[in-house]
Formats: structure tokens, C-alpha cells, sequence
């Protein structure tokens, strides 16, 4: 009996005594949303968080969700160094930082272009930021932050729920360190764009948005690819989701729209009599998006024609990327390096300390082979009488 | 355990102990059991003269013994004057005696015990016997459908207090005479019978050996109710798991003596006590057995979810939002941070404030009256809830989680079980809110830790999971067609295998021909 009593104390003193350290309260964190990282002009970095403001439903239980006031504010800083600067804009808060949810991290060009290795090291040391962020850069990272949301809640949801539909390419912070200390130490992250709109009523809306991928080199920024070029990037990295490709046939005067159905790549390294061959195989299919022109899509001469200049132009894509990347650029965003030093493992080992002028001189083979699967509700162009 | 019973022993008083047998005397005999009987109104001494030649008396307590079956059947063939020269005067005696049960008693404690059921004596004058009658009458309730269990599709009989009845009960149901039914008495004041029952050939012997020792050795001063013998014979006294299934409905008892089980009967109560029974016993109901498979298999899921969300689901909620905020989706984690903005509590503070409201709402449910209470309970949970989220004492999240919880709790079939776990919660919230998930994770082992230990009359409580056995894994996943349940739960070794012809599943070539 008496031991009873004696564990039940001592366990009710554990319990209650511990102050169980690790607890802190939702309502005493300020949540981290966004980050931005600029450099500005003494070489200072200027940090800047985008926190959530939780919006309290005071009276009548049930109030109108998102009645007044915006859903997260800005602050910043600037430091020596992020821990430096975060330290400063913690003094500014009555709140904890809690990096826990925070899946958006902008890097502005300047701060890209002298190296990002540093700051990446701060996020990947610390246990609570998310390895699965994605990282962005932009123009002025802070200007995007302070964009007001257009369709999500607050303008970093916007971004990432973009990135999700692969109008760039998708670029965790795991990924990206993977890249970088992998064979080919080169890295590729979205580039972020502000556009203006003219809405009705004379507003000017601004907003952020993917455009084009910024090509890093050893943790610096190197060039970036314009929207085009991307998109032969995305074929080749295998993540396309969605994409429309429109050729023209013959001389027709009308256009074939074509969106993706499946779509399979592989990239097959060669090395023969000491010449190095990438092949790179496409195989896609198809179905008809929009159909102008006066072509009878139901014939099978029809779709072969369809299917060559559908080929073609994914040739030029592909083509108009490798060229960017091997030749203007030299950096290995497509990891070439890590297939070859899979496959041939003996003669990677002798130029791994070249690659930078090894690369360019692989020769890359693009191999396409494209089908079209289906077109749509309606067999003949809607548009054009087939008597003209 | 020895210990409790020893010191409740010192300082019972033993009641009065008649070691005497019936003398030939009817006086001594009157004497003695008016001594006995003393201060007691309602027994009934009546002296009348058997054939107006001899001195006799009939002892019955009022109110127990039917009184007109004793007038009809006793006193009025026997106050005449009859001739009986021919046969001696028992044989005579008991031919006008039209009672269909009589016996012989001796000795003074077998009278009193015989006058305790309701049972009258006719003490005789120059006889050292007395006889007893078989005239047993009591107020019994009507066979009706047991609250506690109602089912939509089923037989609507339950127990009733009255042993009997209720082993007449269990008799039309299994009428072979393979259903053994075995009495005895416990209790020093209250001599409750109780009955063990089985089937023979299906049972394992050494239980109903083992269940009678253990019986023997119960030594109080009254059985109430089954829980009283379920509380003094069960292996694990310190478990808060019910190691015996409870319940009022003989087809419950019927199916699980069939399955090789044995159940006890206690007089004066509906409740019967089955054993051996694993911890899935408790989740299943009846009821599952009276439906289609597939969807009794799918309900039977969503108890055991719902079973691991009345345990869990709080400690969960207080541990992640305390510790790890950043578990959540990044919406969800909004709307609770807006909501939980107004209160001044923290999180695992308002847990308990809720969680404590709530059993006490359930409680007092229970005395309401049966009209309104089912009513209030829920409404004015739900009612209290909406008031004090809008006074800002507690996070609307948190009444969600909190009626989810308690719903979850009702799902569990068996009262009891329901109550071990809505108990066990507890110590599951402080461990969440002081360790985390890793204190969630710490009560879980330490729960199944000891559900493997407990054993319920030596078989194991979470067989056929914890000593796995792969033939009776169907029954706690989903239920099988009937066609499909050949064999027999496997409960304690040697058993009878086989409970029905294989093949039974219906097919058109089975159809009625041949």
C-alpha cells in the first residue's frame, strides 16, 4: 500500500513539475508564412517575414470569416546574417517565431548572385524550418511578399499552390541541396515575376507569378531561362503536368492545339569510342485541344501529319533548352553528370574533376516520338466549312 | 486479496445455526421455530388437525408461498375427517395431499431454508419430519425487451429476476439435454442460487472446474448482483477491463454457450456473467449476427475506429496543438490559432474543463427521466457548448472535439467496456499534454502492455490477435457468412472442431433438389 501512495506521488510530482518544456501555446507564436531574403546595398542582408494574423471570432460565435483586415503583415529586417537578423525582428514581436509552416522562400536576384550557400545552410541546420519549402527567386523578394493575394488568402499561398501546376519547375529546399552537392553542382530554381493587370473600376492589380527558372552554378546565380526555354527544361526534367503545344500543318492556315496525355522520358547515356552521347527519349501522347484548321482528323494521313510537326516542335523545345544549358550557361541542371556516373562509373571518375568542360562537348541526342490519342468531342473544325 | 476477505470474516456475526433434528414433539418443534421467528410478523403459523385426529401446524411466509394453492391443496382435503386404516398415514397423507412437489425435511436448517423460498412445512404431531410443500409464489416482471441491449433486428426477450424464468429461457432456446445447468448456493445471509451453465461436449471440462473452485471459495454475507461474483473470481482483480461479458439477453448467453463458453446465472438479478471472453467480445454486439455480412463487417470497422477515437482523439488534439503545430495543415492551423485567440485557458486546461463537463452531463443523464433525458444530454451539451464558446471560455475546435469524443464513446456496445475506456482517456490527455505524442505513445504501450497481460479465465484477452491464431482472425476483422463459419473459436485446447457441415454456402445446385 504504502508503495502505492509513494509512485503515485512521485509520478503526480513529474508530471506537474516538469513544466513540460517544449509547450508553447498556438496563441503565444507568431506563424511564419513566407520569407524573403534581399541583399541591400551595404552588403547587409535584409530579412523579411511574412506572419499570420490570427483573426479572433469574437462575438456572435460564427462571424463572417475574412470580414476586415488582411490575413498576414510583413516585417523586416536587416543583419549581418539571417540568425542575426532574425534575432532583431524577434525583438520587434510580442510573439514566438515558429517557422514550423512556413513552405515559401523567395531569394532576391542580388542576394542569388553572391551566393545563397549560407543562407541555405542557417535553414537546413535549424530543426523547425520545413525541408520540403520551396525555394523561388525574384527580382526584389520583398516586393513579392507584399503583393496583395488574388484568389488564396495571402499572396505566398498563391505562389505555392502555383508551383504545384508545374508552370516551373517545383524546387524544394531538400532538393536543391541535393542538387548542389551532387555530381554536377548545379542548380535550378523558379523565377518569380510581378505583373500588372488593369482590372475594372481603373484598379491596377499587381501580382506575383512563375516565370522562367534561374540557373545557379556552385550556390550562384549564373542566368536564368525565359519562359520558353523552360518549358523544354520541364520536358526533359519530366515534370510537365499541363502543357499546350500548337503547331501548324503543312500550309494550312488554321492551328492544332494539343494537350498531354501521358507522357514518358528517359534519358539514356552513351559513351562509345570516347565520344559521350545523351539520349534523351521522348514519348508522348496526345489529344486535340483545338482544331482550326481544315485537316480531316479522322483520317490516318491526317494524324501522321499531325504527329510530325507535333514531334518537331517538341524537338525545337528540347533543343532550344540543351542549347541554353550546355552551351550559353554550362551548368548541369539536368544532372547529366549523375546518369553518367551511374552507368559508367570508371570513365566518370576520370573527367569528374572536368565536368565543366566536359559537358558542353556531350553530344545530345533528342528522340521523339509522339501520338496523337484523342481528339476531343467533335471530329471536324468547328470554325471552318470545309469548302474553303 | 486473502487479507480482504479475512478481516471482513472477523467481524460478521454468524446467524443463528438450528443444529437440531426435528423431534417427535409438536410442541418442542413450535417452540423452536417461534424462537427462531421472533419478531418476524409476516410468518404465518397455522394449526389445524390432519382427519381431526392429529395436531398439525403449517409455517409459510406471507407473501412467499401462494396462499391459496395452500388453502385448495392443504388445508382443505386434510381438515376432513378420512378414514385410513388401510394405509399407513404417510402414503395416506400424501395422496390427499395434492401439491406436485413434496419432500421430507429432518433437520431444523433444512426447514428454515425450505420457509426462506417460500417453501410451507407442516409440521406433524408423533412425526420426526416435517413436510415441505412446493408452493413457492412470487411477484415476478414480465419478460420484456432489456433496455440496456435493444436491437432493431432480434429477438426482444431478456432476463428477468426470477432464476427460473430465466433458465426456462435458456432451455427453449437449447433444448438438448447437453445444456447442463448446475445450482449452488452462495451467501451467508441472502443464500442467492446461482447456476452455472454449459453445454457439454463443448465446453472444456477443466473450466467448469476451475469456475465451481473458485466459486466455492467466495464466502459473504450476500450476492446482490452477478457483478459481486464477476468482482471475487475474475483473474485480474486490479484491471479496469471487464474480464466477464455482462448481459441480459439469453440469446447472447445462448450463442456463446454454443461457441464452448459458460455462463453463470445469479438469482435475483437479469444480469448473467459470461466466461472465457477476449476483448473483441466487447465490441461486438448481437446484432452484428442478425445482419448481412458485409454491412455487419463495415460497422464493425467503424466501432474500432471509433473506439480508437474515444480514447485518443483529445490527448491528440491538446498534444499537437501544444507540441507540434507544425503537424497541421496550414489552414486548419489558422482557424484554430483564430479561434483559440479569445481564451484565456490553455489547451489542455479547457480539455479537461470539457471533458469533466461532459461525463457529468452523461451522469446526470442517467437519473433523468427517460422522456427528457436523452433529449437534455445532448441538446444541453450541445446548447452549454455553443454558450460557452461565445463567452469565450472555450475554442469552438474544442467543442467539436469533445462531442466527437463522446459520441464515439456510445458506439462501443458494451457499457462496461465503454466506461474502461472513457476512464482510461484521462490519463491519456495529462500524458499528451505533458509529454506530447511521445506521451500518447508512452499510454498506448503501457495500455497494450496490459491488455496482453490480462487473461480472462486463463485465456488470453486479445487472442486471436495477441497469440495469433490465423483461423479466428476473420472474426475480428469482418464477420463471415454463416456459410462460411465451419469451426468452432478455438478457446482453451481440446475442443469439438466442426459446429457444422462444410460446404453450407448456397448455390443453384443446391437448390432443393436431391
Amino acid at each position: 500500500m504504502k508503495i502505492i501512495l509513494h509512485s503515485i506521488f512521485y509520478i503526480g510530482m513529474l508530471i506537474l513539475l516538469t513544466g513540460c518544456w517544449d509547450k508553447v501555446e498556438i496563441n503565444d507564436q507568431a506563424i511564419i508564412t513566407a520569407t524573403a531574403f534581399d541583399k541591400d546595398d551595404n552588403g547587409q542582408i535584409d530579412l523579411t517575414l511574412q506572419i499570420f494574423i490570427p483573426k479572433s471570432f469574437s462575438t456572435g460565435g460564427t462571424g463572417s470569416p475574412g470580414s476586415a483586415g488582411p490575413v498576414t503583415f510583413i516585417t523586416s529586417q536587416k543583419g549581418d546574417n539571417i540568425a542575426d537578423a532574425l534575432s532583431k525582428i524577434q525583438g520587434k514581436l510580442s510573439r514566438k517565431l515558429f517557422w514550423g509552416q512556413c513552405k515559401v522562400f523567395i531569394f532576391g536576384e542580388e542576394v542569388a548572385k553572391s551566393g545563397i550557400g549560407n543562407h541555405v545552410d542557417y535553414l537546413l541546420r535549424q530543426p523547425q524550418p520545413r525541408e520540403r519549402g520551396l525555394l523561388f527567386v525574384a527580382n526584389k523578394a520583398k516586393k513579392v511578399l507584399e503583393m496583395p493575394a488574388v484568389l488564396e488568402r495571402y499572396s505566398s499561398e498563391g505562389i505555392k499552390e502555383q508551383s504545384k501546376l508545374t508552370t516551373g519547375i517545383k524546387v524544394t529546399l531538400k532538393d536543391f541541396e541535393e542538387m548542389l552537392i551532387g555530381n554536377s553542382s548545379a542548380a535550378a530554381l523558379p523565377y518569380l515575376k510581378i505583373s500588372k493587370e488593369k482590372q475594372m473600376q481603373g484598379q491596377t492589380d499587381k501580382y506575383a507569378h512563375i516565370y522562367g527558372t534561374a540557373i545557379f552554378k556552385n550556390d550562384k546565380m549564373i542566368g536564368k531561362m525565359s519562359e520558353r526555354e523552360t518549358r523544354g527544361l520541364l520536358w526533359i526534367k519530366n515534370e510537365l503536368r499541363d502543357y499546350t503545344v500548337t503547331v501548324r500543318v503543312n500550309d494550312d492556315h488554321g492551328e492544332i492545339s494539343l494537350n498531354p496525355v501521358s507522357a514518358q522520358i528517359n534519358l539514356i547515356p552513351k559513351i562509345q569510342n570516347n565520344k559521350w552521347t545523351m539520349i534523351i527519349k521522348i514519348k508522348t501522347e496526345g489529344s486535340i485541344a483545338l482544331n482550326t484548321t481544315n485537316l480531316d482528323i479522322t483520317t490516318s494521313k491526317a494524324i501522321k501529319t499531325i504527329e510530325k510537326a507535333y514531334q518537331k516542335k517538341i524537338h525545337g523545345r528540347v533543343q532550344l533548352a540543351i542549347d541554353l544549358i550546355q552551351h550559353k550557361l554550362n551548368a548541369d541542371i539536368v544532372d547529366f553528370a549523375k546518369k553518367f556516373h551511374r552507368k559508367y562509373p570508371k570513365e566518370w571518375e576520370r573527367v569528374e574533376k572536368r565536368w565543366n568542360e566536359k559537358f558542353p562537348e556531350v553530344d545530345v541526342v533528342i528522340d521523339v516520338e509522339a501520338h496523337v490519342k484523342r481528339q476531343g468531342y467533335i471530329n471536324d473544325s468547328a470554325g471552318r466549312k470545309k469548302s474553303d | 486479496m486473502n487479507k480482504l476477505f479475512k478481516s471482513s470474516k472477523k467481524e460478521k456475526q454468524q446467524p443463528p445455526k438450528p443444529q437440531n433434528v426435528l423431534q417427535n414433539n409438536i410442541d418442542a418443534n413450535i417452540e423452536k421455530f417461534r424462537s427462531i421467528y421472533d419478531n418476524c410478523a409476516d410468518v404465518v403459523f397455522r394449526s389445524f388437525l390432519i382427519f381431526e385426529k392429529k395436531l398439525a401446524m403449517i409455517i409459510y411466509i406471507e407473501g412467499l408461498s401462494n396462499d391459496e394453492r395452500i388453502e385448495e391443496s392443504i388445508l382443505t382435503p386434510l381438515i376432513k375427517n378420512q378414514d385410513h386404516e388401510q394405509q399407513p398415514f404417510d402414503e395416506f397423507l400424501y395422496n390427499k395431499i395434492t401439491v406436485s412437489k413434496i419432500n421430507k425435511v429432518h433437520l431444523f436448517a433444512d426447514c428454515i431454508e425450505s420457509i426462506s423460498i417460500g417453501n410451507p412445512i407442516i409440521l406433524i404431531d408423533g412425526q420426526n419430519y416435517a413436510l415441505s410443500l412446493g408452493l413457492a409464489k412470487s411477484e415476478k416482471r414480465a419478460v420484456e425487451e432489456p433496455e440496456s441491449e435493444a436491437v432493431i433486428k432480434g429477438p426482444r426477450e431478456g432476463f428477468v429476476e426470477s432464476l427460473s424464468v430465466n433458465t426456462t429461457l435458456l432451455r427453449r432456446i437449447i433444448k438438448s439435454p447437453a445444456l447442463k445447468i448446475k445450482t449452488m448456493k452462495i451467501g451467508k445471509y441472502t443464500t442467492t442460487t446461482i447456476a452455472i451453465t454449459y453445454v457439454e461436449g463443448l465446453v472444456d471440462k477443466t473450466l467448469i472446474t476451475e469456475v465451481e473452485n473458485r466459486l466455492k471459495r467466495i464466502n459473504v454475507d450476500g450476492i446482490l448482483e452477478s457483478e459481486y461474483i464477476e468482482e471475487l473470481i475474475e483473474d485480474n482483480p486490479y484491471s479496469p477491463f471487464p474480464q466477464f461479458l455482462s448481459t441480459e439477453r439469453p440469446d447472447v448467453v445462448c450463442s456463446n454457450l454454443l461457441e464452448g463458453r459458460m455462463a453463470i446465472l445469479v438469482e435475483g438479478t437479469p444480469f448473467s456473467i459470461i466466461a472465457p471472453i477476449t476483448f473483441f467480445s466487447l465490441l461486438q454486439t448481437q446484432e452484428d449476427y442478425y445482419q448481412r455480412y458485409i454491412i455487419s463487417s463495415l460497422i464493425r470497422w467503424l466501432r474500432y475506429l471509433f473506439t480508437g477515437i474515444s480514447l485518443f482523439l483529445p490527448a491528440i488534439y491538446v498534444a499537437i496543438t501544444t507540441f507540434h503545430q507544425e503537424m497541421i495543415p496550414g489552414t486548419l492551423l489558422f482557424s484554430i490559432a483564430s479561434a483559440r485567440e479569445t481564451v484565456p485557458f490553455p489547451a489542455i486546461v479547457e480539455v479537461l474543463l470539457m471533458e469533466i463537463t461532459f461525463e457529468a452531463l452523461r451522469e446526470a443523464g442517467i437519473r433523468l427521466p427517460k422522456q427528457i433525458g436523452s433529449a437534455i444530454s445532448i441538446v444541453g451539451a450541445l446548447v452549454i457548448g455553443q454558450a460557452a464558446v461565445q463567452a469565450g471560455l472555450v475554442s469552438a475546435p474544442m467543442v467539436i472535439v469533445v462531442a466527437i469524443t463522446g459520441i464515439a464513446s456510445f458506439l462501443i456496445p458494451r457499457y462496461v467496456a465503454g466506461i474502461a475506456i472513457r476512464m482510461l482517456r484521462f490519463p491519456i490527455i495529462l500524458l499528451g499534454s505533458s509529454l506530447g505524442l511521445l506521451g500518447i505513445m508512452l499510454g498506448v504501450i503501457a495500455i497494450a502492455i496490459h491488455l496482453c497481460s490480462l487473461r480472462s479465465l486463463g485465456v488470453p484477452y486479445l487472442t486471436p490477435l495477441a497469440p495469433i491464431q490465423k483461423s479466428e482472425l476473420h472474426s475480428v476483422l469482418w464477420r463471415n457468412p454463416f456459410w462460411k463459419m465451419d469451426k468452432r473459436p478455438h478457446l482453451t485446447g481440446n475442443y469439438n472442431e466442426y459446429r457444422q457441415v462444410q460446404n453450407l454456402k448456397p448455390r443453384p445446385e443446391k437448390g432443393g433438389e436431391s
